[in-house]
């Protein structure tokens, strides 16, 4: 490895180096991890979309797929990663325009029980309905 | 005046003496890999990190190399992580990180390129504070107590230290290695708030960049580990506050067509 | 013999506490080539575990006059070339007694003497400036006593002796003096980032090594018994005061508050230890530091230690200095004179008269080496503290 590469992988390592380190960085840590799943999930989207037009036999089948337990758990990892996205998010904006600096804890608590709450309703409503 | 001498605070534990395990951290440049070195030391609770360093390289390892100066918290100059953690080893005594035949384990500093076992390169975490033209002393607030003190301001040494364990800490200075880190930004606030003959907007213009403050992602993890009560988290979020008020206004009174 | 120019001239310097860092500075600023070698951190020694005050000599007026007046010129002057690492904002000498009072009439003509600027104030003008001192006390001097940070207060000489060509290695150790005969031609260090040994050749070594300095001279057969006097200081954390607060009267122990930064730091002790190294802390000097600390500012009994510290003072046996016949703040050696060429050696003082102490051992360094060159430290601003890491 070039002295080049090898600073390229410590950068990249230190995505996940949590030695030592708080809930802060768990936090960004799982903002990244949620955004590139969030990412991937669009374009799963769009894949998924482009078999309606390839006509009715694909669709069915992909409707039965996704009606299996297998795939309303992955539904469940998605509003998680939506709900952890969006609500860390609003902390992120809120903090990072001087708003609610100091309560910033309370505030990432507070919207994580949120955000717990509602999955376990929407978790909920996914395998009822 | 009463002397309580039964004072807790003493923190003395008799002529008790713990054996500690330290695991430090070794590299030497163009002399084999990094690793671990193991050094029994015979420490009181009471004593610190530091102390026990010292002893090693007193009776044990004359070529471990390791920064300090002041042993109180005001030079800067001896972090190190403790267990992972970023913390000033001069002030951590001993049995808050372990007990009797635990390990302390010492490495150096992250997110800045490693010199020697536990010492670090600080140069461009110095240049980026000059460059925020940081001014060390600042006038203080008076000390709180009667009406004679508002013409009773003096000048006193600014609370960040300059030690870089907010840097180690930073998830973002990590991947990031043009990122200011959060003590030069807290810097560029503080000369914001106090400029001393330099000119603010110098300061402004040199945070409001793309590895300046805007980089910052609200981990907060400097100032769980700053020692010196700088907050560099809250100074980087008032900065972003003051340039987007800025911004906002700028905007508005281009919108006037009145003001240049 | 033909004359060499001073900057052909290379001079290594043992140590980077006060003392050889200002010496480094005068040097490389007369025009020598300088190497600085030090076997651990910059300040790592003594002067970065010391008490941080900038003497105003109104500590020394009554006890050693000679030592007062250095201290108020070398205030004068490291105030105009450091502002940039002090906190400047004075001290007072109380009087909690009547026993402390006595000594007014002394104190201010022994400051007069000095040239210390020291007027009196009464009780109630002090608690104006310091609502903590004790309410009780029955007034105090004001002199020009200052703060200063010890690691920056080096690595501003070190800047800017590395301007002025120096080179400077910490955690790079002496273990030997090269000689030739008797006569000292360089050091064997060891570079201890690397482990590595290598020499360095020089016109002049000057030994400045503060209470190691015996082990230095031990290399090249010298007799230079140190004697350790270290004393313990009690950082509290918060800050209590503005101004220094000492006890008027003589020099003794547990005497000063030092405000700095965020802390006060309590001090000092002395006492006499067989090394430098590693001196355990007598558990009574704090609880004496606690008591006669708050003795002067009630309010830090509600704090509490956040570092206690000590050092050793570079001091030179007692016997040895009376053969000597020198009784000045600090020493300088010629050690030509017990026929060892090539080595200087400057122990003692303070760090806020480093600058003085350096003047002089430079003086001694041009006259040793035949050269003709002005100090110029008086008048020469030194350099952020920050250019020594990134240059
Ligand atoms: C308790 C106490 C409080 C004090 N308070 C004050 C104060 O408030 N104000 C004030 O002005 N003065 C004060 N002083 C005095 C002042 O601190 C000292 O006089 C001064 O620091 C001495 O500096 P130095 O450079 O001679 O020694 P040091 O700072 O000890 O420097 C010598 C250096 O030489 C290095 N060294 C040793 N051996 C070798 C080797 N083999 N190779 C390479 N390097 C080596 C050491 O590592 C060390 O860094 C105080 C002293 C004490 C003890
Ligand atoms: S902001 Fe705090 S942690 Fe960072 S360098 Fe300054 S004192 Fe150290
Ligand atoms: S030695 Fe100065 S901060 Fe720890």
């Amino acid at each position: 490895m070039t002295e080049h590469e090898e600073r390229r992988v410590r950068k990249t390592l230190a995505w996940l180096d949590m030695a030592g380190r708080k809930a802060g960085t768990w936090a960004f840590l799982l903002n990244r991890l949620t955004g590139l799943g969030l990412l991937l999930y669009l374009l799963l989207h769009l894949g998924v979309l482009s078999l309606l037009a390839m006509g009715e036999m694909q669709w069915d089948a992909f409707i039965a797929l996704a009606r299996s337990p297998l795939f309303l758990v992955l539904d469940v990892v998605l509003i998680f990663g939506i709900l952890y996205h969006g609500l860390n998010g609003i902390r992120v904006a809120l903090v990072g325009m001087g708003i609610g600096v100091r309560w910033q804890k309370g505030i990432f608590w507070t919207l994580m029980g949120l955000g717990v709450l509602l999955l376990a309703i929407t978790g909920w409503l996914v395998f009822t309905m | 005046m009463k002397q309580e001498m039964s004072d807790p605070v003493m923190a003395f534990d008799g002529n008790e003496l713990w054996t500690i395990h330290y695991r430090v951290f070794r590299y030497k440049r163009s002399s084999g890999k990094p690793h671990y070195d193991k050094f029994n030391v015979e420490i009181a609770p009471h004593e610190t990190v530091l102390d026990g360093l010292e002893k090693i390289w007193a009776f044990q390892d004359r070529s471990l190399t390791f920064r300090h100066a002041c042993h109180h918290a005001s030079c800067g100059s001896c972090g190190i992580r403790v267990n992972g953690v970023e913390k000033l080893p001069c002030i951590v005594p001993i049995r808050e990180v372990t007990r009797d035949g635990g390990t302390v384990l010492c490495e150096p500093l992250r997110n800045f390129p490693l010199v020697s076992d536990l010492v670090v390169d600080l140069g461009q975490f110095y240049r980026r504070l000059e460059e925020a033209h940081f001014q060390i002393i600042r006038s203080s607030e008076p000390i709180e107590r009667d009406e004679h003190e508002s013409s009773n301001v003096h000048t006193r040494f600014e609370n960040c230290i300059e030690c870089g364990l907010c840097v180690s800490a930073c998830p973002v200075s990590g991947t990031d290695g043009l990122y200011f880190g959060p003590a030069a930004l807290a810097a560029s606030w503080r000369m914001i708030q106090e400029p001393r003959g330099v000119d603010p907007l110098s300061v402004r213009s040199n945070a409001d960049q793309e590895h300046g403050c805007w980089r910052c992602h609200v981990a907060f993890e400097c100032s769980e580990v700053c020692p010196s009560n700088v907050d560099p988290a809250a100074a980087i979020m008032a900065l972003r506050q003051d340039l987007l008020k800025r911004k906002l206004l700028r905007l508005f009174q281009r919108g006037d067509h009145d003001r240049a | 013999m033909a004359e060499k120019a001073v900057q052909s001239h290379h001079v290594v310097v043992i140590g980077a506490g006060s003392t050889g860092v200002a010496v480094a500075h005068d040097l490389a600023l007369r025009g020598f080539a300088v190497t600085v070698v030090e076997r651990g951190a910059i300040a790592s020694g003594t002067t970065g575990r010391n008490h941080c005050l900038l003497h105003s000599g109104a500590r020394y007026c009554m006890s050693d006059p000679v030592s007062a007046q250095e201290c108020a010129q070398e205030n004068d002057v490291l105030r105009s070339i450091m502002p940039h690492a002090m906190e400047l904002n004075g001290g007072l000498f109380v009087a909690l007694t009547e026993e402390h009072r006595a000594y007014k009439s002394r104190f201010q003509e022994a400051c007069q003497t000095c040239g210390i600027d020291a007027p009196w104030l009464t009780p109630e003008q002090v608690l104006a400036l310091e609502p903590h001192v004790h309410p009780d006390n029955l007034g105090a001097f004001h002199v020009p006593d200052g703060v200063f940070d010890p690691l920056r207060f080096c690595l501003s000489f070190l800047a800017t002796a590395r301007r002025n060509g120096a080179d400077v290695f910490p955690f790079t150790r002496v273990d030997e003096l090269i000689q030739r005969g008797s006569a000292v031609e360089g050091v064997k260090v060891s570079d201890l980032h690397t482990n590595r040994v290598r020499r360095i050749e020089a016109d002049l070594v000057v030994n400045a090594a503060g209470p190691w300095a015996g082990e230095i001279s031990a290399m090249a057969g010298l007799m230079l018994p140190m004697d350790p006097t270290p004393g313990v200081m009690v950082s509290m954390r918060g800050r209590y005061c503005q101004r220094v607060i000492n006890r008027l009267g003589m020099p003794s122990d547990g005497d000063i508050v030092v405000p700095q930064r965020e802390t006060s730091i309590l001090g000092t002790t002395s006492w006499s230890v067989p090394r430098a190294d590693t001196i355990p802390i007598p558990e009574e000097h704090v609880a004496l530091l606690l008591e006669r600390g708050r003795a002067l500012i009630p309010a830090l009994a509600e704090s509490e230690p956040q570092g206690i510290f000590t050092v050793a003072r570079p001091l030179i046996h007692e016997m040895v200095k009376d053969t000597r016949q020198v009784s000045r703040g600090f020493e300088c050696f010629d050690h030509a004179a017990e026929g060892v060429q090539g080595l200087v050696t400057i122990v003692g003082g303070k760090t806020s008269t480093s600058r003085a102490m350096a003047e002089t051992t430079a003086d001694l360094v041009c006259s040793k080496l035949g050269i003709q060159a002005p100090c110029r430290t008086r008048e020469t601003r030194l350099e952020s503290y920050r250019a020594f890491y990134y240059t």
